[in-house]
């Protein structure tokens, strides 16, 4: 009897496991459409504006003005390693201690646990694929077919811009397809001297404001940005999208949310009579005690590794090797972009130009390579992010000067400087993998995780092209002290892993059908990174959002005809 | 709509009702901290007060305050003890042994920054763990533009800008921006 009410207690319509940018669109959608959705979160909760504590400190109010310690590094040895990493930042990160996994190969896997996810952390660029990038694999013969184009997508697309608000400047370009977008922030004087010389000496280049989740403009009450480009502290004015401002609070309005933080799913629970899945089993972060949930559909957003890891985990006699995986593809696949190559320089002119506030996104060079035809020694290609500011203080780091005319003169704008780096296409190999390890488990008595990938010939080349075209488009607008660099970098450093639990059309080569949808499982949906089948050149957290929104629709439609 | 002027506003209502008293504490703690004097982690009493010479050799007093007008030094003792690497910190440890042993402590000013120039010509070609000059800049340099006398006084500092204007005027006694 008490067994039966609890499960009745623990029963809903659907279960979103993940609360991040992925899980808080699956949370908003379902809900919307009606059904009780319960959201499982391995992390703690953090509240919206009431848990950003250190949202609005000045430098001199932070621990070490700022500065991470030595007892911070060796708690975070990992996270540690990102630029975004600091005292006012800190607290959104793992400690990677208690959130053990293996490098087979060197990966960083940068990543929180709390509500929200890397919606809270993460650099809001916001741009569209195009069926250059859908019928990439199938036209060059990598991997397998993507099983949707632009096409199915696109109203998607539109959906999620509508609800997120982003600002930016279409380019006009195929290979980028026009948004649904905010007035773009300003640019400085130094960018619009760069764009006017790309404009009178390219055909195919052109340097537009990232289109990016960021308001410059009001929007459902949010916003506009203040200008504090402190994104990754979280924003008390919500002028940046995070599942915490806008997803979550959103589903919770339907009054049909039930968010659970610290609830760290162990598996799914599969019906092998029913040929369906009846809910997941989830063990308290806090006191360790294992509980069961049931739901009529199930959607994994728990990030691309950990979705993954979770089907794996889940093992029954019908699936021995990872509910699914009939294919045997669970885990292969992965992906990041790689930024190895790009270039800096500086610029001594427009010095009476100045800017006031800061400005929280970048300039972007929109792909411009292997677009009409094949036309270097790779596949594929890459955009790039610009950044450019007037130097500050931190220019007198390096010199051997010091004294009253050194303070006069680092507390004044210095040149113009410059950095811009490709993000480029990586391509799917089958053994960039990840696996599980029942030998060694994390403090939660989970196997964890093995991850091995490299970059291969094709992102080298890439990545020595990404450096020559760099150096060529700074010197053509006249930039100074021009420098390229094609530098190694550890694959994961992007934070745009995905792959492992790919999309297709045949059940053989792929775990997830074009909904989402487990192939042989059809009430489990798998919407985060991890259903990538290639891995274009745009920021891909748009695209989760809108499969995440499309997939959602999808299964309220088959549960309403009885078929899930 | 949320704007700056408004959320500012808000806050101090909510201060207001949940928090004055915590306000409160916090200043008189801070005051307190500001008339006891710093009690060295790192270095000794006679270290301390010769980073002190060193910090404001480095960023005198100005149109601005000098370093240890902002405490740049005792920021000092503080990031050598809690950031600074094993190695880093023998490296200055080493670099202020060398100090003393030149007899810093009864040169005059000109001596000092004869001294300092010396050092910092023959360290900043060393990598950094293993650059006296460089580390004690770089703490001196952090210490003092994230202080709120650095950041406010020194450069230009907007905790809200309130938004960003991308192309301006540069006013002749334009500060650059402290972040």
């Amino acid at each position: 009897m008490g067994d039966l009410k609890m499960a009745k207690a623990n029963t809903f319509d659907a279960i979103v496991v993940g609360s991040g940018m992925s899980g808080g669109w699956a949370a908003k959608e379902l809900t919307e459409r009606g059904l009780q959705t319960l959201v499982l979160e391995r992390g703690r909760n953090l509240r919206h504006i009431v848990d950003y504590h250190t949202a609005l400190k000045d430098p001199w109010q932070l621990p070490h003005h700022n500065r991470p310690t030595q007892q911070d590094r060796a708690a975070q040895p990992i996270q540690s390693t990102l630029y975004l990493y600091d005292q006012s930042t800190k607290q959104h990160f793992v400690n990677d201690l208690e959130h053990p996994y293996h490098q087979a190969l060197p990966f960083n896997w940068y990543r929180g646990s709390h509500v929200g996810g890397r919606s809270l952390m993460w650099a809001r660029h916001v741009f569209r694929y195009s069926d250059l990038d859908f019928e990439a694999n199938l036209r060059e013969g990598t991997g397998i077919d993507w099983p949707i184009r632009y096409a199915d997508i696109a109203p998607w697309y539109e959906h999620v811009e509508r609800f997120i608000g982003a600002s930016g400047e279409n380019a006009d370009l195929p290979q980028l397809p026009d948004q649904i977008l905010q007035p773009p922030f300003d640019m400085n004087a130094f960018e619009k001297h760069i764009r006017s010389r790309f404009a009178a000496k390219f055909t195919d280049r052109k340097l537009i404001c990232s289109a990016t989740a960021v308001l410059s403009r009001e929007h459902n009450g949010r916003g506009p940005c203040q200008g504090r480009n402190q994104c990754a502290r979280g924003c008390p004015f919500s002028a940046y999208f995070s599942s915490n401002g806008v997803t979550l609070p959103a589903a919770a309005a339907t009054g049909r949310l039930t968010l659970q933080p610290d609830s760290i799913v162990h598996s799914l629970i599969y019906d092998d009579a029913k040929g369906r899945v009846s809910g997941v089993r989830v063990i308290h972060a806090e006191t360790k005690q294992t509980t069961e949930y049931f739901a009529r559909v199930v959607f994994l957003c728990a990030s691309t590794l950990g979705s993954t890891a979770i089907l794996m985990n889940s093992r029954s006699p019908r699936f021995p090797d990872g509910l699914g995986n009939d294919s045997g593809v669970l885990g292969h696949y992965l992906m990041d972009h790689h930024n190895g190559g790009g270039a800096v320089g500086s610029y001594s002119k427009l010095l009476d130009r100045y800017y006031r506030g800061r400005r929280s996104t970048s300039m972007y060079i929109p792909r411009f390579r292997n677009v009409a035809n094949r036309e270097k020694d790779f596949m594929r290609g890459y955009g790039y992010e610009v950044y450019t500011s007037r130097q500050n203080w931190t220019r007198g780091l390096e010199t051997a000067e010091f004294g009253a005319a050194f303070k006069d003169e680092i507390t004044r704008p210095g040149k113009w400087q410059l950095f811009m780096e490709g993000y480029g296409e990586t391509l799917p190999y089958k053994d960039n993998r990840v696996w599980l390890d029942a030998e060694r488990r994390d403090p939660w008595g989970m196997p964890t995780l093995n991850v091995s990938m490299t970059y291969r010939e094709n992102e080298r080349r890439m990545s020595e092209q990404m450096m020559i075209d760099a150096v060529e488009m700074l010197k053509a607008a006249d930039v100074e002290e021009v420098a390229g660099f094609n530098r190694e970098t550890i694959p994961g450093s992007v934070i745009h892993e995905m792959g492992t639990a790919r999309m297709g059309r045949d059940p053989k080569t792929s775990v997830l059908n074009k909904y989402n949808q487990v192939h042989a499982v059809p009430n489990v949906f798998v919407t985060d990174g991890s259903c990538m089948v290639s891995s274009p050149t745009q920021n891909p957290s748009l695209t989760y959002m809108a499969l995440t929104a499309r997939a959602s629709a999808y299964a309220v439609e088959q549960l309403g005809k009885g078929k899930i | 709509m949320i704007n700056r002027r408004n959320f500012l506003q808000g806050t101090s209502v909510l201060m207001a009702h949940a928090s004055f008293a915590q306000v409160v504490a916090t200043f008189l703690a801070s005051r307190a901290a500001a008339e006891t004097s710093h009690q060295p982690a790192f270095l000794s009493a006679d270290e301390l007060s010769r980073v002190a010479l060193l910090v404001d050799l480095i960023l005198p007093e100005t149109d601005s305050p000098a370093a240890t007008a902002a405490g740049t030094h005792e920021f000092v003792d503080l990031a050598l003890d809690a950031c600074a690497s094993p190695k880093q910190q023998a490296t200055f440890r080493s670099g202020l042994e060398a100090l003393a042993a030149s007899g810093f402590d009864a040169m005059s000013g000109q001596e000092r920054v004869a001294w300092l120039r010396r050092r910092a010509a023959s360290d900043v070609t060393r990598a950094y763990d293993e650059s006296f000059f460089k580390i004690l800049k770089d703490y001196t340099l952090t210490g003092y533009f994230h202080s709120e006398i650095g950041a406010t006084k020194a450069l230009a500092y907007e905790r809200i800008p309130g938004g960003f204007q991308g192309d301006i005027a540069l006013a002749a006694d334009q500060k650059a921006w402290a972040i």
